[in-house]
């Protein structure tokens, strides 16, 4: 694989799965500082997996692994290492970047609070939930995270209920 | 609400960002970031390998000149320590795991990485500091032998070139148990319970 397809797959990834990325991203850190941070560490890496990517799995399995991985080796410390270089991302969460409809929405809200919930669980069990929440099947968890589909029925039951008590009040069904 | 709806009320939200990615800047900085990596690994290398061959060759050299057969023994030590170091290196240098790995498989490659160099390290004084420590043992009690008529001087000599030994020795053996203990326990800790969580127990 050349420079120039690499590139070319990096911006078709960029454009077709810039929502999971920032999904992971605002889920493994919670200041927009660290944000900005893991999502550049992510992009590096999302990079230089390209040309080991021989589509024997799915991209956004394979975006998966690489922005887990990441996110467990990522330190806050670590955006240190990075001062004095110019940036090549800006990346705004604040609430004067979002369309005013967006904002204001009841669904926006629960979902903040859910970014919030799964921050405060285990870096494994956010992992899984962040994945059950996309709606990946069993088989897809196992693949990404490299364990039994058993296993993950039982560590998502444990997530769900984890998670039903950290957002009691708005979602008693849960 | 219950799990559905909110999994619907997840998989709708809006990217909640405004991005502006510069793509060359992208670039630059994973060149940047390959460029660091290696040559982290390069002067890491030649600091550590590089004084061990060096010191070997010094020793050698005065051994040969001298036809002192103890400083080419400190040479020879030298040498199979700058030897050791090399063969660990390109034995390990295979077993890195890639950030496309499975979770599973990550955690387990950084784990033996973290746990190989925590053996490195508190076996620094088998593998690094003996053989060394013997060779000049044997070469400053053969240059103490050589000046025996000296009387006390070399005596004098004798103790505090043993002395200065040991103080370097002991500072070297410190400062990579307190690796160890600061930066490669904790991390290991962490990879461990990780494994755990995947359900590796």
């Amino acid at each position: 694989m050349n420079a120039e397809e690499q590139e070319a797959i990096f911006r078709r990834w960029l454009s077709d799965h810039l929502g999971l990325m920032l999904k992971l991203v605002r889920a493994g850190a919670a200041t927009p500082e660290d944000q900005e941070d893991l999502f550049q560490e992510v992009l590096v890496n999302v990079w230089s997996s390209i040309r080991a990517f021989r589509g024997e799995a799915k991209e956004t399995t394979w975006i998966y692994r690489v922005a887990f991985n990441t996110t467990m080796a990522w330190r806050r410390g670590e955006r240190r290492r990075r001062m004095g270089h110019e940036t090549f991302l800006k990346l705004d969460t604040s609430p004067q970047a979002q369309p005013s409809h967006v904002d204001s929405s009841p669904g926006q809200e629960i979902v903040g609070r859910l970014y919030a919930a799964i921050r405060q669980l285990s870096k494994v069990d956010a992992s899984l939930a962040l994945m059950h929440l996309d709606g990946l099947s069993y088989g897809e968890m196992a693949e990404v995270l490299g364990i039994s589909e058993n296993y993950i029925g039982v560590k998502l039951n444990r997530i769900r209920k984890q998670l039903a008590d950290q957002l009691k009040g708005a979602n008693d069904e849960l | 609400m219950n799990f559905e709806e909110l999994q619907k009320t997840w998989q709708a939200q809006d990217a909640g960002a405004k991005v502006t990615i510069n793509a060359d800047q992208l670039l630059k900085e994973v060149r940047r970031n390959q460029q660091q990596f290696r040559a982290t690994i390069f002067w890491r290398d030649a600091r550590e390998v590089g004084a061990a061959f060096l010191l070997a060759l010094y020793f050698s050299y005065r051994g040969l000149r001298q036809d002192g057969w103890a400083d080419g023994l400190v040479g020879f030590a030298c040498f199979g320590v700058g030897t050791f170091m090399v063969v660990d290196r390109l034995l390990q240098r295979g077993k890195q795991p890639a950030a496309s790995d499975s979770l599973k498989t990550c955690i387990e490659g950084s784990l033996l990485q973290v746990n190989h160099q925590i053996w490195l390290l508190r076996n620094v004084f088998w593998w690094y500091l003996l053989p060394i420590a013997v060779a000049l043992g044997i070469s400053i009690g053969c240059s103490s032998w050589h000046a025996r008529n000296s009387g006390l001087s070399a005596v004098f000599v004798w103790v505090i070139s043993n002395l200065f030994v040991a103080l370097v020795y002991w500072g070297i053996y410190w400062l990579n148990q307190f690796a160890v203990r600061k930066s490669l326990d904790p991390r290991r800790q962490e990879l461990e319970s990780l494994l755990a969580a995947l359900g590796n127990k």
